[in-house]
């Protein structure tokens, strides 16, 4: 078979290769036209995992394309494109496209068969962490989860440093010595990344103001896991949750709160699997009923949207709460963005994808942050509010790299209750 | 007084059913048959397991035929073939030929059950080479092999690694003249993709196809069973052709949603063949005045109200002799035939009186 035959030529419409952007006569490229085969042997892999199942069910109806935050800044992806691929002979286990899926769930939501990646890219995920195929931003992210029980590779005994930076006394379990109502599960980002702790800090204030009944772990928490968990680390996901319910069993409290709606999933889905079954509340969730209570003397004059967090939101159904907190702060006026609620788009930051932006940066022609922050600034709003520690970081960035500086302020919900609290 | 013994033509699954009923309503049925057997195409063509529940064909068969025996309202007659037709309803005087011997029929309407046949794909295009490689084969001749236990290549004797069935071929076809979709060369694809799973587990089953019509029920009793438990391929896209590769069989068509060509190896090919209105349902045609639609399936009078009654008075259409059916459209056209033809005779019975 000649040459010409066998092969085709690909001319794309715009293609920056190595920074330099080339036009179409510069970008051609040669790629295989003709089909030969079909060796499913990629796909049958997938499948015979657990959780690996519903990869084989797709009936390529497409719906999940359109709404795969990875594919809207031309990442080529999405569920029915990565079956398309397995279907002819890839090797999901090895392939870059085993590292792009967030697990934000926008394609669950819409999906008719249910192929259900939240299931299949942990199942495939562990498999290439056992054989040491990980990017390496990932890999050290689980190495420092690993030595110092955060992703960050800040020291444990810094956990619980910010309580000193708090404006109020933050009671710590081990040093009360009694039951409380509500146990904060406060997570690494709050408690080590400088503006999760502007939020925490915040968050413990509005606590103390509201007289809730509260306590932290303080040096004896450790990472949820639940990111690292869905980015294949199951054995290390398992080990903390344990050392987790382990800490909790010491203590008496009725509830859990967290700051992290991913750690709100783990300790919600994952760690009843576990032994460790507790009524574990989101912080919007447990402040929205609470609002009437706060004294909130100073206007804040915001124009204000908000983004809800995959694991808040399509992962966990709170849509309300945050919304509600929102609207009881004088001064501020909500807006919402297009793609709002169940239909929010991905900030990029979960299913390991907060540990894999250099990776990603190859193939994506965008951050999703910044497509998210473009979308809000759309609305012609002041704040991008959050509530998802993972978020102002990445939405910080995405405001400087898209030129807005100025424009768009982010900031977590603990902080504007905060600053309505004068 | 009018007669009001019902004439069937036709002992396959329709026919049967009509008989049934009729009897069960306590009138009598004579069921005609040209064969020494009833069942139709599911036994002459030895069908393996039925669309869409994969039950046995010839136990599902006997579920139907047993209540016909020494059944006092029934009368088979086997080996039996009509040649003629006079008189109207209430009156009507069939030729027949049975045994050997002329006969005549008499009864106070008659229902045609006479079915289809299966589009020959050699007929008019030669383009998958049905007549020129042995390991091109129709979903009929499948189904001999699955029942048969007996799933090999039929040029070396040996099991296929790879097959693959193609969908649409003499349906949907302005070239052929068949514009229609047959109905349920879809599910009885997919039903055989199954079946040749679970005999050769070691095959991998393509399914090449326009777009898959897995109606109602059969979407998810067939298609989601075969793809999310047996692991057959569906690939969006016709194969054209089929040309030799040394041993095996190169299908050439497009994949449409890669927008690439493709040339695939295969040991065996699967033809989704369509239906076609058999030759007893054109003859009964001719031989009653029944009109018949642009592809010679009978046609009925009533659209989707009626879809049994013809343009003769007295004379009823059921199952594959009116248009693609699967096996619960032709029962309950059966059922339905019976009641009209009952209520025909009744009437013309109060009209004489």
């Amino acid at each position: 078979m000649s040459k010409i035959e066998k092969e085709r030529i690909i001319e794309k419409e715009s293609a920056v290769v190595q920074g330099i952007e080339l036009t179409a006569d510069w970008n051609r490229m040669f790629e295989q036209r003709v089909v030969f085969d079909y060796d499913t042997t990629g796909l049958d892999k997938v499948a015979d995992l657990a959780g690996g199942e519903s990869m084989a069910w797709c009936y390529q109806c497409t719906q999940c394309i359109p709404v795969c935050p990875v594919n809207t800044v031309g990442g080529e992806y999405g569920p029915r494109k990565i079956f398309r691929k397995l279907q002819q002979g890839m090797d999901l286990f090895t392939h870059d496209d085993l590292w792009k899926c967030t697990t934000c769930a926008n394609c669950l939501r819409v999906c008719p068969k249910v192929v259900n990646m939240i299931e299949i890219m942990p199942a495939v995920r562990e498999e290439a962490v056992l054989d040491g195929n990980v990017p390496d931003e990932l890999q050290e992210a689980f190495e420092n989860t690993f030595e110092y029980g955060n992703p960050l590779g800040e020291s444990q005994r810094k956990r619980a440093d910010w309580v000193k930076d708090a404006e109020v006394e933050v009671p710590v379990m081990k040093e009360i010595k009694r039951e409380v109502d509500v146990l904060w599960f406060v997570e690494c980002y709050p408690a080590y990344h400088h503006r999760g702790k502007d939020a925490t800090t915040a968050l413990a204030k509005i606590m103390n103001v509201l007289g809730i009944d509260y306590g932290v772990l303080g040096t004896e928490e450790k990472c949820s896991c639940d990111s690292q968990r869905l980015a294949g680390e199951q054995g290390l996901f398992e080990e903390f949750a344990e050392e987790n319910i382990k800490t909790f069993s010491k203590y008496k409290f009725n509830k859990i709160m967290t700051t992290d709606p991913h750690a709100l999933n783990a300790l919600k889905k994952e760690y009843p699997k576990f032994g460790g079954e507790y009524e574990v509340v989101h912080y919007t969730t447990m402040l929205a009923p609470l609002m009437e209570k706060l004294d909130l003397k100073n206007k804040l004059n915001y124009k204000v949207t908000f983004h809800d967090p995959c694991y808040l939101g399509r992962h966990n159904g709170e849509y309300e709460a945050p919304r509600k907190i929102l609207e009881s702060i004088p001064g501020v006026e909500l807006t919402e963005m297009g793609r709002c609620k169940e239909q929010s788009y991905c900030c990029g930051g979960g299913g390991g994808g907060m540990w894999l932006d250099g990776f990603m940066a190859d193939h994506v022609q965008e951050r999703l942050s910044e497509n998210r922050v473009k979308e809000a600034v759309e609305t012609g709003a002041d704040v991008l509010a959050v509530c998802c520690p993972y978020e102002v970081s990445r939405f910080e960035d995405a405001v400087k790299s898209t030129g807005n500086e100025g424009k768009l302020l982010v900031k977590d919900i603990a902080e504007l209750i905060r600053e309505a609290m004068g | 007084m009018a007669n009001q013994d019902i004439v069937i033509i036709g002992g396959g699954p329709a026919g049967i059913e009509a008989a049934k009923g009729i009897a069960d309503l306590g009138y009598k049925a004579i069921l005609v048959e040209k064969r020494d057997r009833l069942g139709g195409n599911p036994d002459e063509q030895q069908y393996a397991a039925l669309t869409p529940d994969l039950r046995d064909t010839e136990e599902a068969l006997e579920e139907m035929i047993a209540p016909l025996r020494d059944n006092p309202n029934i009368e088979v007659k086997y080996n039996t073939l009509v040649t003629g037709a006079e008189g109207a309803l209430g009156d009507f005087t069939l030729k027949a030929v049975s045994m050997g011997k002329e006969i005549d029929i008499k009864a106070g309407a008659v229902i045609i059950s006479t079915g289809f046949q299966h589009f020959d794909p050699g007929r008019e295009t030669q383009k998958y080479g049905y007549y020129e490689h042995d390991d091109v084969l129709t979903l009929t001749d499948a189904e001999k092999m699955l029942k048969a236990h007996n799933f090999v290549r039929p040029s070396n004797g040996e099991k296929p690694k790879r097959i693959c069935f193609i969908q649409c071929v003499g349906s949907r076809d302005r070239q052929i003249g068949n514009e229609y979709c047959s109905k349920v060369c879809c599910g009885i694809s997919s039903k055989q993709a199954i079946e040749v799973r679970q005999q050769v587990p070691d095959c991998k089953v393509y399914i090449f196809y326009i777009d898959m019509r897995m109606y109602g029920y059969w979407e998810n009793e067939i298609y989601w069973p075969a793809q999310e438990q047996h692991k057959v391929n569906y690939i969006k896209g016709m194969a054209t052709e089929i040309v030799k590769k040394g041993d095996k069989l190169l299908v050439k068509g497009e994949d449409t949603t890669l927008r690439r060509p493709m040339e695939v190896e295969m040991d065996m090919v699967i033809l989704a063949v369509g239906m076609e209105p058999s030759e007893g349902t054109k003859q009964m045609a001719s031989i009653f005045g029944i009109k018949q639609n642009k592809y010679n399936f009978l046609e009925t009078t009533g659209g989707p109200l009626d879809t049994v009654s013809t343009n003769v008075p007295g004379v009823f259409a059921a199952g594959a002799c009116t248009g693609p059916a699967d096996l619960e459209d032709s029962v309950s056209a059966g059922g339905l035939a019976a009641m009209k033809a009952i209520a025909s005779v009744r009437k013309a019975e109060m009209a004489t009186a």
